[in-house]
């Protein structure tokens, strides 16, 4: 999950064209790369709240490279040991109350991942596509007692996105993204992620906390909560392997 | 019009009985087959109708407001908590033009056996329920329907079981989105297989029982999302449903829906049927026209002498006419009576026997419909009796000129033709 | 023999002594052979139309595909480069030319559809605009928008369904996700091949089918941008061709396997490829066949009625000319040159009449609609105007039959009257 988020803030800070600010691009690039690194574990718990129901999942996430990403269930206990396993373009889903594992067909990856309002563009790799963002800084000073900056990214006609712009707003002091607004073409905000809980891992400093909520549908959100990451740890390869799904 | 008048008419349609059963019988004979053609579509659409709603839907469908065309499977009848699903059915089965009812839970999901796995609709249903208001029962070709002793029994479309690769006896496993946001997933045992001819339900349905799907998906036994209905006569669907929607509304916010809304293409092809009827009988009413106008002209001309004469002797123009016109009238009852009864028989023989049409392939597929190679007639008096109609209009206005030509003689000419 | 010249001149003759009578009566015969024209043109011209919007929305009349797509359906199976450009050059010579009404190479897969409010899986088909316009019907469908063209080469367009449910207009952006073609010999882990490939695209048109599977799940974008995603420039799944008339389709199919032996591609005739129409067609042919059969006994006794009406009618006259010395067989050969002359003169109105009103309904088409009533739901799936439609054969036929029909009738009269007695033939009254 982390590698995931990662990859949403990775888009944020590739490299536009020369008449941008320099500074901002430097801005948005840190916050992008976050979560980014070559192996991570942690521990998640997924709280989703829609109009039909609410759950908290709590998962332990092994991930290497952007390849590689082991989920596992702990809770909910009638959920715990389920667990998925995505190899390249490939995934897998282990049932334990049926002890059976399928093999998800690509047309049938969900849009939202287990329910949650993060979509299926958030999981993907999207490397080979460099989506270009124009990035111009819209606000500099203080909001709420805080001293930050706003910046608008707008994709560049070629980007493989649905989003029209994106507006991300960064703590002047840390540089820490505080929210960050999704719009689409029309101007319309359709989501909006906030980052809470700045806690530092092995000195880096990470928001723990991560609410997304869709701003169509009134009291619906996904939250992330980091209760546990590691980065840059050991994993070994048989880890991503479908006899290790089972256990 | 005076009865004398319609009195000369008649009698002098008979004074050239060669002439006038000879009108008669192309008139009559033709009017014999448009009945057949009204009693062979009518029998057509209607064996359509059945066939489209009964295999999978039904007649009428009661769902929550809202519920289409999400088909979310929180949306079930009575909210949140649900209905008495007992008393539900109670209610819908009060009205003396329903048949039969059954309640049924909907889901979509992933269904997967041990190599493939493939997206399906979910149909939950109570085994002897169900099978009183639709017919998938009958289209069996491997193993038997859902039974009540093996609540984890599920029936799959053959085409189904080739795209996953199993067959009767196989497990496989149903995995979906349950009403509490888990995975719901369990296994099933294939109990049997069905082919119905229609693409998308052999590809895309299973069946299982209602409370297993509830128990998938974690819904209490009180949330169902359908009832289906399945009326006496199919033809009153709209009307029945519109007073079910009223009447359950008082106690449960409802959406009743008859087959019309149902499956529109089929509506579709039932008007287009009935559009074609209505070319063919435009047709004869044409060629009816020719025939009398042909029969009235030449019986005035022929009688030139003789109206002139009635003329001179004071009959007025206009009776003249209302003669012409009566005569025309009194041929088109005739061969009306001639027609129905030559036709009678062909109806009889259509509605109880059929025409067996041995054709080429198996089953016949249209707008979602399967139909046999037997086809049944159905009687269809409101056409019959519009052809009759017609055909007495149409036999008025040809003659009409006929008669107004007839009505310019003047007697003193008149009397002198030969 | 001068005798029956004569006869016949007499006949002719007798025809123009009541030239009211006798032109109403070939009005009459006429306008049966007329009312036979149409509706056999309608009838034909609906049942054609009916076989070629189903291929329309399908695979054409006949199509050319890698061997083993018809069962597995499998988006790798793709056709070798060769095979298409040999499939085009036949299509495009000689005889083929004539029967062609458009050939179509299609890219076929299916994918994710995703705007910023929504997602959805898509069946893909990367075409090329013009030669897609010549087979498919989906371009004439557009409601919103317009179809692809060359130009636009980040263009898509969908079906009304899918448009709602993805809360998007024209133009709006949409990305469209795939899984890149496996291609024999790579592996399944493969950067490119086999991995999730995802493109741009702007929605340009938006149709409306009135078939829910289609409006609600088939995307069209250029062929160029569907192969760069799957990762296959140059290859299509399939060709799609349509003809001008579909009893053609087995015999250009034959062609075609002929030409493409040895190549590992499947060459189907629509019967093939699409099952489901067979029986929509048998339905048809059935329906067809009744009412042919229903107006031609109509006409029939149409005939029939006005020949023997006209005919026995005249026994004063036939007396006549008995008493003036015409012998029973000469009498004979006079009616039945009269009814020829007759039937030639209703032939020709009938024939001019027909033809005329069969080129109208050919050219403007008869709208259903006038026949429907008032309240027709807003998407019909069958095409409310039909076009008539006349084969030389068919013309030839319904002519032969009136004709015959006609002849045939007069035959009796003509032999009764021969035999007239002449005291009861010449009673005035």
């Amino acid at each position: 999950m982390a590698l995931c988020v990662g990859l949403v803030l990775l888009n944020l800070g590739q490299m536009s064209n020369a008449a941008d600010d320099q500074r901002a691009r430097e801005i948005v690039d840190r916050v992008a790369r976050l979560f980014i690194s070559k192996s991570s574990i942690s521990e998640v718990e997924m709280q989703i709240t829609n109009e039909n129901w609410q759950r908290n999942i709590l998962m332990r996430i092994w991930s290497v490279g952007e390849e590689n990403i082991l989920v596992r269930i702990i809770s909910p206990p009638e959920d715990a040991g389920t667990a998925v396993l995505k190899v390249g373009s490939n995934s897998w889903y282990y049932l334990p109350k049926t002890k059976r594992t399928i093999q998800m067909p690509a047309s049938m990856t969900m849009t939202s991942w287990m329910g949650s309002h993060f979509t299926l563009d958030d999981l993907v790799k999207q490397s080979h596509l460099a989506s270009d963002y124009f990035i111009t800084t819209s606000f500099e000073g203080t909001r709420n007692g805080v001293a930050v900056n706003e910046y608008t990214l707008t994709p560049k006609p070629a980007t493989v996105v649905v989003w029209g712009k994106i507006v991300l707003e960064v703590r002047q002091a840390d540089h820490m993204p505080t929210w960050q607004r999704y719009y689409n073409e029309d101007g319309k905000p359709i989501r909006e992620l906030t980052f809470s809980e700045y806690t530092t891992v092995k000195r880096r400093l990470i928001p723990t906390r991560l609410i997304m909520r869709p701003l169509d549908k009134a009291g619906e959100q996904t939250a992330l909560i980091y209760k546990n990451i590691s980065f840059d740890v050991p994993i070994s390869e048989e880890i991503f392997s479908l006899n290790n799904l089972k256990r | 019009m005076s009865g004398r008048i319609l009195g000369l008419a008649w009698r002098n349609l008979w004074r050239n009985p060669r002439r006038t059963l000879i009108a008669m019988s192309a008139i009559g004979f033709g009017y014999a087959m448009l009945l057949f053609v009204a009693c062979l579509m009518a029998g057509l659409r209607q064996q359509m109708i059945e066939t489209g709603t009964s295999l999978v839907l039904s007649d009428i469908e009661v769902h929550a407001p809202g519920y289409y065309p999400k088909r979310s499977i929180h949306q079930t009848l009575g909210g949140r908590q649900g209905t008495n699903v007992g008393t539900l059915l109670a209610a819908i089965a009060a009205d003396p033009r329903i048949d039969a009812a059954s309640p049924r839970v909907y889901a979509y999901g992933l269904v997967s056996a041990t190599t493939q796995s493939a997206g399906a609709e979910i149909l939950g249903v109570v085994p002897n329920q169900e099978q009183k208001v639709t017919v998938l029962q009958t289209r069996i070709v491997k193993g038997s329907y859902l039974t009540e002793r093996m609540p984890k029994g599920i029936l799959i479309g053959d085409r189904f079981a080739t795209t996953i690769g199993v067959g009767l006896g196989s497990e496989i496993i149903v995995l979906t989105e349950a009403a509490d946001g888990s995975m719901g997933n369990d296994l099933y045992t294939v109990v049997g297989i069905f082919h119905t001819g229609l693409d998308a339900i052999d590809r895309g349905l299973v069946l299982m029982s209602l409370a297993s799907l509830q128990e998938l998906l974690r819904l209490p036994p009180v949330r169902i999302h359908e009832v289906g209905i399945k009326l006496h006569n199919i033809t009153e669907a709209t009307t029945v449903a519109a007073a079910l929607g009223a009447q359950l509304g008082k106690t449960l916010p409802v959406r009743v829906r008859a087959w019309p809304e149902l499956v529109p293409e089929l509506a579709d092809y039932v008007q287009f049927n009935r559009g074609v009827t209505f070319i063919l009988f435009v047709i004869f009413f044409m060629l009816v026209i020719i025939g009398i106008v042909n029969t009235m002209l030449m019986a005035v001309i022929e009688r030139t002498r003789e109206l002139g004469m009635l003329m001179a002797v004071g009959m007025r123009p206009v009776h003249v006419v209302s003669l012409i016109l009566a005569e025309a009238v009194g041929l088109a009852a005739a061969s009306l009576v001639l027609g129905g009864v030559i036709g009678a028989p062909l109806l009889w023989y259509l509605q109880v026997h059929g025409l067996n049409l041995g054709g080429v392939g198996d089953e016949v597929s249209l707008a979602g419909v399967v139909v046999g190679h037997h086809w049944y007639g159905q009687q269809d008096f409101s056409a019959y009796s519009q052809a009759a109609l017609g055909l007495a209009v149409t036999a008025l206005v040809s003659a009409l000129y006929p008669a107004l030509r007839a009505a310019r003689f003047r007697p003193a000419e008149a009397l002198r033709k030969v | 023999m001068t005798g029956v010249l004569l006869l016949v001149k007499i006949g002719w003759r007798n025809l123009w002594r009541n030239p009211r009578g006798t032109l109403l009566t070939a009005l009459a015969l006429g306008l049966g052979l007329t009312l036979l024209l149409i509706s056999l043109g309608l009838l034909d011209g609906s049942h054609e139309q009916m076989i070629s919007e189903g291929v329309r929305f399908g695979t054409g009349h006949v199509v050319i595909q890698a061997q083993g797509y018809q069962d597995t359906g499998s988006q790798d199976l793709l056709l070798p480069a060769r095979v298409v450009s040999t499939t085009e050059e036949f299509l495009h010579t000689g005889a083929m030319k004539h029967v062609l009404r458009g050939v179509s190479p299609r890219l076929l897969a299916s994918g994710l559809l995703s705007s910023a409010a929504n997602a959805d899986g898509v069946s893909i088909m990367g075409v090329i605009p013009q030669e897609e316009r010549a087979v498919s019907l989906i371009p004439q469908r557009i409601v919103e928008g317009t179809y692809l063209n060359d130009d636009k080469q980040s263009g898509v367009v969908i079906g009304t369904d899918l448009a709602r449910k993805l809360e998007v207009k024209i133009g709006a952006k949409v990305v469209l996700m795939t899984q890149a073609v496996q291609q024999p010999g790579t592996e399944a882990t493969d950067a490119v091949g086999g991995g999730m490939q995802s493109t741009l695209l702007r929605v340009s048109g938006i149709f409306r089918t009135g078939i829910q599977a289609i409006d609600a799940h088939v995307i069209h974008l250029p062929l160029p941008v569907a192969q760069t995603l799957l990762g296959v420039p140059g290859r299509v799944t399939q060709v799609a061709v349509l003809l001008e008339r579909e009893g053609d389709a087995l015999m250009v199919a034959t062609g075609l396997r002929k030409q493409l032996a040895g190549a590992p591609v499947e060459v189907l005739p629509w019967r093939e490829s699409m099952p489901t129409l067979v029986q929509i067609f048998w339905l048809n042919s059935a329906f067809n066949y009744v009412m042919n059969g229903v107006v031609l006994a109509m006409v029939g006794l149409g005939i029939l009625n006005t020949i023997l009406m006209r005919v026995l009618e005249r026994r004063y006259e036939f007396g006549l000319c008995t008493a003036l010395g015409l012998r029973p067989l000469q009498l004979a050969v006079m009616i039945i040159g009269e009814s020829l002359a007759l039937t030639a003169i209703s032939l020709a109105l009938g024939l001019v009449l027909g033809l005329s009103v069969h080129y109208f309904f050919a050219t403007h088409g008869l709208d259903m609609r006038w026949v429907f009533k008032s309240d027709l739901p807003a998407a019909l799936v069958f095409d409310p105007i039909i076009y008539s439609r006349l084969s030389p054969s068919r013309i030839a036929s319904s002519v032969g039959i009136v004709f015959l029909t006609a002849t045939v009738i007069s035959f009796y009269p003509a032999l009764k009257a021969a035999r007239t007695e002449l005291p009861g033939a010449l009673k005035v009254f």
